[in-house]
């Protein structure tokens, strides 16, 4: 299977080869994008981040493969200017309650009760932070970035990723009402950019 | 549970609907033919085809002009069919036309199926033929044309009736020569000069205009307005000669025609494949057209019976033609006006027919 810069260089020759990319993420951005503002705003940005990335496929770094951290980055700077309608659908999780899990999640924690309270407190805390960590902590989570694509995504260095990523997390465990970890531990998943400092 | 994990049990939304992403993907092809989007569509307005009833009133009625007129406002083909027209359009767009220096000419290859019903004492019964031929357009088209008919072939039968059918008949000119034939500007056996060819400069190359143009010279004709839209762009395409930005512009109409599917994810034509659009006709036929969404080449077209003719069964492809165009730098000699009827001897009797002798 050709990779995503294998297309877009294509497509600076025969721009109908474009769609084969669009093909193969519209589904993946739609569904970052209609976590964070819902499902019509989601359609809205799906085709826009598509047209944006279209018209900027000659800026396109050619030797990187996986064209997810770029596109996730435009859906991300497209996603601001509904800052509005993500609060809204922060309110809407929230009110939904334990509602809003997964099934598996609640089993695992103690209680519905502590579900309950668990989401109350993430909604109100991804509500309240700064838009450029929540836009790093909701790549990361969501996006199945790591911190190597969260930079990229955010054209930012990976040193500001891992300082925006602690930052939201202490704010979210601080809502929470637990002790902050005073080292950080990454879960399930390998980050090629911690063992490179 | 961590935060992080937290986060991610938050259930996933549902997957974009098949319109949402199709709309995404259409306006993702508008723009790269640098056209702003289309509006998104209101519901509940959209008009479907026009049915043949009662369509000849409202198309006279509104194809007064290229620009007001049946295209545009009726919804389109299916959106599957659309990308696929719309990237031909694109890659047509950006191909470049074949450069006919002076002196040389545009060989057309057409290699074409058609079915013929013969009536005999035993019933009517019907089968396939083929012929190929190529045609040979000079640089400056009021020079001499040269068109090369090979002998035509049973194709395809359908049962002894059919066969003996075949058998029987003998298509086009007589013995299993070629026929050549030289005329100036086209005209071949004493017919319009380059007919087909000639509107080709002066077509427009705006879809929407170029569509209500199309249903204007076609009131009347075939089964269905949208349907003989479709006919009417299949028989320009296979000329073989039509220009790069007329090719876009006829795969954009066809991408205007309500009904217009993809009948063939990849379909193949002599040897060659692409994807089938067309649109059904009721339960009468299915015109389509072949082209290659990537080349933006245009493959041939064929022509599908959804009704059994005889003994040719309901499904049948019952006509298709392929055709490959090149530039050669001569065409063969010789040949005449009239071809096979110079041959044999026949004398023009001026009025299109001819008087030939009997043995």
């Amino acid at each position: 299977m050709s990779s995503d810069s294998d297309i877009i260089r294509r497509s600076r020759e025969n721009p109908a080869t474009f769609s084969e990319l669009y093909d193969r993420h519209a589904a993946t951005i739609h569904r970052y994008a209609a976590r964070r503002a819902g499902a019509t705003t989601a359609d809205d940005i799906m085709s826009e981040t598509f047209l944006v990335a279209f018209e900027r496929r000659a800026d396109f770094e050619l030797e990187r493969d996986d064209a997810r951290p770029w596109l996730y980055g435009i859906a991300t700077t497209l996603l601001r200017k509904h800052a509005r309608l993500e609060a809204r659908a922060w309110k809407g999780i929230v009110a939904s309650g334990a509602a809003a899990l997964d099934h598996d999640a609640i089993e695992a924690m103690a209680s519905r009760v502590d579900a309950e309270v668990a989401i109350r407190a993430l909604g109100t805390a991804i509500r309240r932070m700064p838009a450029r960590d929540r836009d790093a902590l909701l790549l990361y989570a969501w996006g199945d970035l790591d911190y190597e694509g969260v930079a990229q995504a955010l054209d930012i260095p990976i040193g500001t990723v891992r300082s925006r990523l602690n930052r939201a997390r202490r704010t979210l465990r601080a809502m929470a009402g637990r002790p902050t970890p005073t080292e950080e531990v990454e879960h399930g998943r390998l980050d090629p950019a911690s063992q490179h400092p | 549970m961590d935060d992080l994990t937290l986060l991610r049990s938050i259930r996933e939304p549902e997957a974009p609907s098949d319109d949402a992403l199709a709309r995404g993907r259409s306006a993702l092809f508008e723009r790269m033919l640098d056209r702003p989007a289309p509006k998104r569509s209101r519901r509940g307005i959209r008009v479907a085809g026009v049915s043949a009833l009662g369509a000849g009133a409202l198309v006279t009625a509104l194809v007064l002009t290229n620009v007001v007129g049946l295209a545009g406002w009726r919804g389109g083909a299916e959106p599957a069919a659309a990308n696929v027209l719309h990237s031909a359009a694109i890659a047509a767009i950006e191909s470049t036309d074949l450069v006919v220096g002076p002196g040389q000419y545009l060989q057309v290859e057409t290699s074409a199926v058609y079915s013929a019903t013969s009536s005999s004492d035993s019933g009517t019964a019907s089968y396939l033929f083929r012929v190929d031929d190529e045609l040979y357009v000079p640089a400056d088209r009021n020079d001499d044309w040269v068109w090369v008919r090979h002998p035509a072939k049973t194709y395809q039968t359908f049962g002894p009736d059919s066969e003996a059918a075949a058998e029987s008949v003998t298509h086009v000119h007589p013995g299993d020569k070629d026929e050549l034939l030289q005329a100036p500007a086209g005209a071949f056996y004493g017919g319009e000069a380059g007919a087909s060819y000639g509107d080709l400069d002066s077509l427009p190359r705006d879809p929407v205009q170029l569509l209500n143009y199309i249903y204007k010279v076609n009131v009347g004709a075939g089964n269905s307005p949208d349907g003989q839209a479709l006919v009417f762009i299949a028989e320009r395409l296979r000329t073989g000669s039509v220009p790069a930005d007329l090719r876009a512009a006829f795969y954009e109409a066809a991408a205007l025609i309500p009904g217009v599917t993809v009948t063939e994810g990849r379909a193949t034509l002599d040897g060659r494949t692409g994807v089938a659009i067309g649109r059904d006709e009721g339960s009468i036929d299915r015109q389509e057209i072949i082209i290659d969404p990537v080349t933006g080449q245009y493959v041939g077209e064929r022509r599908v019976t959804l009704t059994a003719i005889n003994e040719i069964p309901a499904g049948t492809v019952v006509s298709w033609s392929a055709v490959v165009t090149t530039v050669a730098d001569s065409a063969p000699s010789g040949g005449t006006v009239n071809g096979v009827f110079d041959v044999m001897g026949c004398i023009s009797d001026g009025k299109g027919g001819a008087q030939c002798p009997t043995d």
